[in-house]
């Protein structure tokens, strides 16, 4: 447990803060929606409510993170956020194709809900017509996944923030804010076993500490690419990975899909407890008020 | 879980080696490389040097040293391409140039840096050098400042190598002749169409390597016409005769539009068949 010596920026997004130092705020869950598709509104209404349940007993941040795979699809998840997210609650939106990425800006900027959308995500893949819907239909906030085919080094995460690693003109934090984007997240890409998976972890703290950024990233990818943990208990290795992510500085998890709630939420909630307790008496960095150690020991 | 790339990495490197082939190969060239097309000519090296640290400039954070085989796949797949009549050039950064490159927050010493790289890319050279044919070296930064210990340098790079070495040096090179003439490599390679200059300073000294002349720029878009690369080479031929064994672009062409590269090098071509009837 440590703080870090650069500043470190907080961005608010529909009354969830992310960033700052270790212990300062909750660490803020991802959790993931509609990965399989959008055939089962109703079980996806009914994880939706559970994860807010539990962010509200845990006092840990909950976003919502929309996969959409399908132009046809738009119109459908738009009408779920609009329908079952609480009005002003923020959530993110993960769209692999690039096509796809200009239409559901567009939409989102058409139903009046950029001011609560994180654009998950930008990254070496953006494209012209991307970078000009960006710049016409910023989202409130974006997370830019630090992926460099490179060197999937921390080093290399920093590379591909700072000069995209000449793969493109400029660095993608220059890129996003080009595009009119401030309140930025990185993602530090987690990567399948094999192919230094354990550098997305690595990568928090060095991150933080160059740009004082919020950063976070998917660990359950790589607990998902753990195919010889199939006859285990996956969920247990899910909740733990997830923990790394603060205990090395991190502020945020995308945790996987929502079906890990229940597990995840506990775990997250106690361990940033543990990390302010620490951090307060050797750093002297009060948690925030909606921080769940003081919302269980006021 | 995502899938970064939908094509593995390795499949899209060897599509852009394969694009550098296809034209190479269509304009006619007859000693072909990678085309460096992984990074920029630094980063390409200390990207997998021990002691090398990427930023915005490479950092020196450590002791230079030799971890992985850096171009040889590269080479391996373009040799494996391309018709057996055409030869492979393998090109390395050289030490001083990668030394004057990097931010040294290690040593603190440029000539040990230089020493360091030297000695990491010897064993570089040694993996090469079964896969290629012809050993080429760049080291621009000797036309901006001369190190008294280039020779030492360079004879870790090239000695017992039985491969055909090139240097090369781009920009001005009239205030290093003729310390340049005792290097130990074999052709020297210079920017004859940018600094026609040189052709009166190298006209002015014997030595003992072979020339490789610029004949066209590689700094401009203009794409010389095949009468005036033809008239360039006569030029070459008539002072320098049979000292002329290569005739190539004046640098890499990585700052030029592809089509535009491409033109110059078809006209390369055609200037020399030209010339040989």
């Amino acid at each position: 447990m440590f703080s870090f010596t650069q500043k470190q920026k907080v961005f608010r997004i529909g009354g969830i803060s992310i960033g700052g130092q270790p212990g300062e705020y909750p660490t803020v869950l991802f959790g993931g929606v509609f990965f399989k598709g959008i055939s089962q509104l109703e079980e996806a209404k009914k994880n939706l409510d559970c994860m807010l349940e539990l962010s509200q007993s845990t006092h840990i941040p909950a976003i919502p993170d929309f996969f959409i795979r399908y132009e046809k699809d738009i119109p459908s998840i738009i009408d779920f956020i609009i329908s079952e997210l609480p009005s002003q609650h923020p959530f993110s939106v993960d769209i692999i194709d690039s096509h796809l990425k200009p239409q559901v800006l567009s939409n989102l900027a058409k139903h009046d809900l950029l001011n609560r959308t994180i654009y998950n995500s930008i990254h070496i893949g953006i494209t012209e017509k991307e970078r000009k819907t960006l710049h016409r239909h910023p989202p409130a906030m974006a997370i830019i996944l630090a992926f460099n085919p490179k060197d999937n080094s921390p080093d290399g995460r920093l590379e591909i923030l700072e000069n995209s690693a000449h793969l493109l003109n400029k660095g993608l934090l220059e890129i996003s804010r080009d595009a009119g984007v401030e309140k930025i997240l990185i993602d530090t890409a987690a990567m399948a076993p094999g192919e230094n998976s354990g550098a997305a972890i690595a990568a928090i703290p060095v991150i933080k500490e160059e740009y004082g950024l919020p950063v976070g990233c998917a660990i359950h990818n790589v607990v998902e690419k753990s195919h010889w943990l199939t006859s285990f208990k996956k969920t247990i290795v899910d909740a733990s990975s997830n923990a790394l992510i603060s205990l090395f500085g991190g502020d945020y998890a995308l945790y996987g899909p929502l079906t890990l709630s229940s597990s995840v939420f506990p775990v997250i909630a106690w361990e940033d407890i543990l990390i302010s307790e620490y951090v307060e008496n050797y750093f002297g960095v009060q948690p925030s008020n909606g921080h769940p150690r003081k919302r269980f020991f006021p | 879980m995502h899938n970064y790339f939908h094509h593995s990495k390795d499949d899209i490197w060897k599509s852009l080696i394969q694009q550098v082939f296809d034209d190479l190969n269509a304009a006619g060239i007859d000693i072909l490389s990678d085309g460096q097309t992984r990074d920029p000519f630094i980063q390409l090296f200390a990207r997998k040097l021990k002691g090398c640290r990427l930023r915005n400039r490479v950092e020196i954070i450590d002791d230079i040293g030799y971890s992985t085989p850096i171009t040889v796949d590269d080479q391996r797949y373009i040799k494996s391409i391309i018709p057996p009549e055409k030869k492979l050039k393998g090109v390395i950064t050289g030490p001083y140039t990668l030394a004057k490159s990097c931010i040294d927050l290690y040593y603190h010493d440029e000539q040990e840096v230089a020493f360091s790289f030297a000695n990491a890319l010897r064993n570089e050279v040694e993996e090469l050098q079964s896969s290629i044919d012809i050993l080429g070296i760049d080291e621009p930064f000797f036309s901006v400042s001369f190190p008294e210990y280039a020779q030492d340098l360079l004879d870790i790079l090239t000695k017992n190598i039985s491969l055909p070495t090139f240097l090369h040096v781009c920009g001005n090179v009239s205030s290093v002749t003729p310390k340049i003439f005792d290097l130990p490599v074999d052709i020297l390679s210079h920017e004859f169409k940018a600094r026609p200059d040189l052709f009166d300073i190298f006209q002015d000294y014997s030595y003992p390597q072979s020339l490789c002349i610029g004949c066209v720029r590689s700094d401009d878009i203009r794409i010389e016409s095949v009468q005036e690369i033809t008239s360039h080479i006569q030029y070459a031929l008539s002072l320098f005769g049979e000292k002329i064994q290569y005739l190539s672009p004046d640098c890499g062409q990585r700052s030029l539009p592809r089509d535009v590269a491409y033109h110059k090098l078809d006209n390369l071509v055609q200037a020399k068949e030209a010339l040989n009837g």
